[in-house]
């Protein structure tokens, strides 16, 4: 009778063991991420220039916008103007671009492009909603007098920002 | 079904650890332990493993820049490693400070163009 009495006690003991309950706790803030989706490649349809459409035979650099807080942020993309890394160039190059949006994780974004402005080299975008955005940047690069460009390895710096409102 | 997985897992790191992210959005200057100086604490999160290196600023509404101090102004951030510093600024540059940024230093390897990635967060 005893030994059934201890071992109803002890079952009781450690049943109330696995009753603790363990708190979690977390913080939300705002936030924005700015993340490499796709790294840009050029491709050299000709002697004199460098793109990245695909149709060019390049890579369209990717960059995902991630925001926490809707009309907290404004994203500022800019295409480059000028390489980080080339050979030693033998005439002037000349940059164009573009940016656009490539993808949205949200129906309230769709209207991200025509609602951008532009200035220079820079597209700015109001990140109105929260979620993800895809931005797609196009660059060209033309070597003047359509020369040549010497080989090499060619590499340039998309800036993507993220400012807060 | 395995190989599923295991791939989707691969993809998904491959496409997700790349980015840069600082906090607080919304920084409020305090006191500080010296007099006529205002401090804030920021957080800067590296997920690039193309970058260890982030450039702080703090400017105006132009861009201009506002004198600081910090431990950091090159602040050296292991690929995902989470970084807190202290800004510290003079009580008089309080109305004309507007942002603080944090810029990644590229290294230039490798073949692809690169992303300059750059995150202000606005004082209040």
């Amino acid at each position: 009778m005893n030994s059934v009495k201890i071992l109803t006690a002890i079952c009781l003991l450690s049943g109330s063991a696995i009753a603790v309950e363990v708190p979690i706790t977390g913080t939300v803030e705002s936030r924005c991420v700015i993340q490499t989706d796709t790294a840009g490649i050029y491709g050299n349809p000709n002697a004199y220039t460098l793109s990245t459409a695909p149709a060019d035979g390049g890579v369209l650099p990717i960059v995902r916008y991630d925001v926490s807080l809707a009309d907290a942020y404004n994203a500022r993309i800019t295409y480059p103007t000028s390489f980080s890394q080339s050979p030693n160039l033998n005439d002037t190059v000349t940059f164009t671009g573009s940016v656009d949006v490539s993808s949205v994780g949200d129906v309230a974004m769709a209207d991200y492009q025509t609602d951008s402005i532009t200035y220079d080299q820079t597209r700015e975008y109001a990140l109105t909603a929260t979620g993800s955005t895809w931005f797609k940047v196009e660059s060209e690069a033309t070597n003047g007098g359509n020369r040549a460009f010497p080989s090499g390895t060619y590499r340039a710096v998309v800036e993507a920002e993220c400012i807060a409102q | 079904m395995y190989r599923a997985i295991v791939a989707t897992f691969l993809v998904a790191i491959a496409t997700s650890v790349v980015a840069h992210e600082m906090t607080p959005t919304y920084p409020e200057w305090y006191v500080s332990h010296v007099q006529g100086v205002v401090k804030t604490q920021m957080t800067i999160l590296n997920k690039r493993h193309d970058v260890e290196y982030y450039e702080i600023s703090v400017t105006d509404k132009k861009g201009d820049p506002v004198p600081f101090v910090s431990q950091y102004k090159i602040a050296h951030v292991k690929y995902l490693q989470r970084l807190k510093f202290d800004i510290y600024i003079n009580s008089d540059d309080v109305p004309r400070a507007q942002y603080i940024c944090s810029r990644s230093k590229l290294k230039g390897e490798g073949t692809a163009t690169l992303l300059s990635s750059k995150i202000c967060s606005k004082i209040r």
